[in-house]
């Protein structure tokens, strides 16, 4: 169980990090297409069909997929001021309660965004742009991202539980 | 119930969770779904939905994962270690010599990174053991790299004025570019401090005799001639309007592969922990915006600051005392919050508030920057006191004495763009649309 959740994890990191790396493609190429333009006149005017679109939907995946990993990277910031000075129990129950709300938040949030997914679906809603993407292809991200992240809240608390201590280590992020 | 009675308890929801160590983006949409369920008749769950669907893949936001990425591949190249012998060869016969390294270093680093840890940690790494061994006075030397780190924030390509921008719907070129003469101006400022501290003690400052021709200057910083013409290639191609941000940010990342590839040490391996690390980073802040969306479009629905701007109205406060209220306001909230933090809290709510009171929204991201850059270097919470206590093991109230001539610079920096708006608007408004 342990290693299938941490391959989940990873397996979404790695998806958000192609993605990343899918926005980079898609734009420079772009800008090269610009340059080629410049250079030739407006006979070598060429466009990537909706490359704004499929860079921000490429965009939406990477932060909803990386959702979870990042937070079991301890990468997500917080306060951590008050709570690191309190002794041992109390940080212990108070990080428990903090999982717990993450967990109602993220699972409340997942059954929204499949209802408005499933709205998409049902009324063909379509992006705007010269290539017309059925939103709920894209929308899958978030409802999928949400719904990790909801996992990796409670598998964190379960963890803690056990552990009778927090698990999560903090990253130094900014 | 009354206005400020509502948002009083909104904001009190919020502390507690803050305080509690609930994650600041968790913490953010809690409030905003209290504000909606209470205080309105919207359906709460369905707007959540529609506001984290809407505002997560914008064009604007698409520059975010780019140029955090672009820097952290900077990071793992050589040119942390290339910047002390490439400047310092320059800068020893300025008063205060060497220790210009640490200013200069910063603002180029951070003119290729965006956040002020990161630069004080790269920068601090290198230049804090040659500094001390060099026998320069541990004071100025944890001071002008705590100051200056701070710069990340306020020179483009900026990560904090990116969220500003595509929080507030401002063109984020205009802010890039409304940054550039702030960032010299407080480079001059620094440099100008310490020169005057130098000149006032000379034997503080260790002299080791180094003479250098023009030559052998280029030469010591050949490998920073290709960063620089990198760092001027974005921010030109910004200015100029050739590219939009996130076009130059994606060309920034190709550029910066190449150029870390080239000069060796950057494999497969850097690569990819720079590309997770960026991925970690970028999904960190767009979920707190994504946060701080939907408490906006809650805060909308409640009304409450377009009525705490009426309210704050009543008093006739002129702008520049309500500046001087908010300034107290924000380096308060700065010493427990990060900064991106205080900048999406401050839009949600504060904003209309500030436009109502007649200042330019473009300018006000620039001021704001340059306050949460006095909260990076206050205790507790001053992030780049955290990386310096960690890098030289100093304690860190030591580190934010010898930080605080340098939080008055960054105060007196903001007291010169009240008073001459134009350092912010004057390029903006140059480069047209």
């Amino acid at each position: 169980m342990r290693r299938i959740l941490d391959t989940l994890y990873k397996l979404a990191g790695a998806i958000a990090a192609l993605s990343i790396l899918g926005i980079c493609l898609v734009v420079s190429t772009q800008v090269m297409l610009n340059i080629v333009a410049r250079i030739g006149g407006p006979g070598w005017s060429y466009t990537l069909p909706s490359y704004a679109d499929f860079s921000g939907f490429f965009l939406a995946t990477a932060t909803f997929m990386a959702l979870a990993y990042t937070l079991r990277a301890g990468g997500h910031i917080r306060v951590n001021l008050l709570v690191g000075a309190l002794p041992k129990r109390p940080r212990w129950l108070l990080e428990l309660l903090t999982l717990a709300i993450g967990a109602m938040m993220a699972g409340y949030a997942t059954y929204y965004a499949a209802l408005l997914l499933d709205e998409s679906y049902r009324y063909g809603d379509m992006s705007t742009g010269i290539i017309a993407i059925p939103l709920w292809i894209p929308q899958i991200s978030m409802v999928a991202g949400l719904g990790l992240l909801t996992v990796a809240f409670v598998d964190t608390l379960v963890e803690a539980l056990i552990a009778r201590a927090p698990v999560l280590v903090d990253e130094g992020a900014e | 119930m009354s206005d400020p009675m509502v948002f009083s308890i909104l904001l009190g929801i919020l502390l507690l969770l803050l305080a509690a160590g609930v994650w600041v983006a968790v913490a953010l949409i809690i409030m905003a779904f209290v504000a909606i369920a209470a205080f309105s008749n919207a359906p709460e769950g369905l707007v959540l939905a529609t506001t984290l669907w809407g505002h997560s893949y914008s064009w604007q936001l698409a520059a975010l994962p780019l140029f955090i990425f672009m820097g952290e591949i900077l990071l793992r190249s050589r040119l942390s270690e290339d910047m002390f012998s490439g400047l310092a060869p320059w800068l020893g016969r300025l008063p205060g010599r060497l220790l210009h390294v640490n200013i200069l270093g910063c603002a180029i680093f951070a003119a290729v990174s965006g956040s002020s840890a990161a630069t004080a940690a790269t920068i601090g790494r290198m230049s804090v053991p040659e500094l001390k061994r060099r026998g320069y006075p541990e004071k100025l030397i944890l001071g002008t790299l705590a100051g200056s780190a701070t710069l990340g924030l306020l020179i483009p390509p900026s990560i904090i004025l990116i969220v500003y921008g595509v929080a507030t719907e401002q063109s984020i070129a205009r802010l890039f570019v409304a940054g550039i003469l702030p960032g010299i101006m407080l480079v001059l400022l620094f440099a100008g401090y310490v020169a005057f501290v130098a000149w006032r003690n000379p034997a503080d400052i260790p002299d080791d005799g180094m003479r250098y021709t023009f030559m052998e200057k280029l030469r010591a910083s050949r490998r920073l001639i290709p960063v620089l013409l990198l760092i001027g290639g974005v921010i030109g191609s910004i200015y100029t309007g050739v590219a939009s941000p996130t076009d130059a940010a994606a060309l920034g990342v190709l550029l910066a592969t190449v150029l870390a590839a080239l000069s060796g040490n950057f494999g497969t391996k850097a690569f990819m922990e720079a590309l997770m690390s960026a991925t970690k980073t970028s999904a960190m802040i767009a979920f707190i915006l994504l946060g701080a969306a939907f408490l906006s479009i809650s805060m909308g629905f409640t009304g409450i600051p377009r009525n705490l701007a009426a309210w704050i109205a009543t008093f006739e406060l002129s702008p520049y005392a309500l500046l001087a209220v908010l300034t107290v306001f924000f380096v308060i909230l700065g010493c427990f919050l990060d900064g991106i933090s205080v900048v999406v809290l401050t839009t949600s709510i504060i904003l209309p508030m500030v436009e109502a009171a007649g200042i330019d929204p473009l300018w006000f991201g620039i001021y704001l920057v340059l306050v949460v850059e006095m909260s990076q270097i206050t205790p507790p919470v001053g992030f780049n006191l955290f990386v310096i206590q960690g890098l030289t093991g100093v304690n860190i109230l030591r580190v934010a004495m010898a930080a605080l001539p340098f939080f008055f610079l960054l105060l007196f920096g903001a007291l010169i763009i009240t008073v001459f708006p134009e350092i912010v608007t004057y390029l903006p408004n140059a480069m047209g649309n």
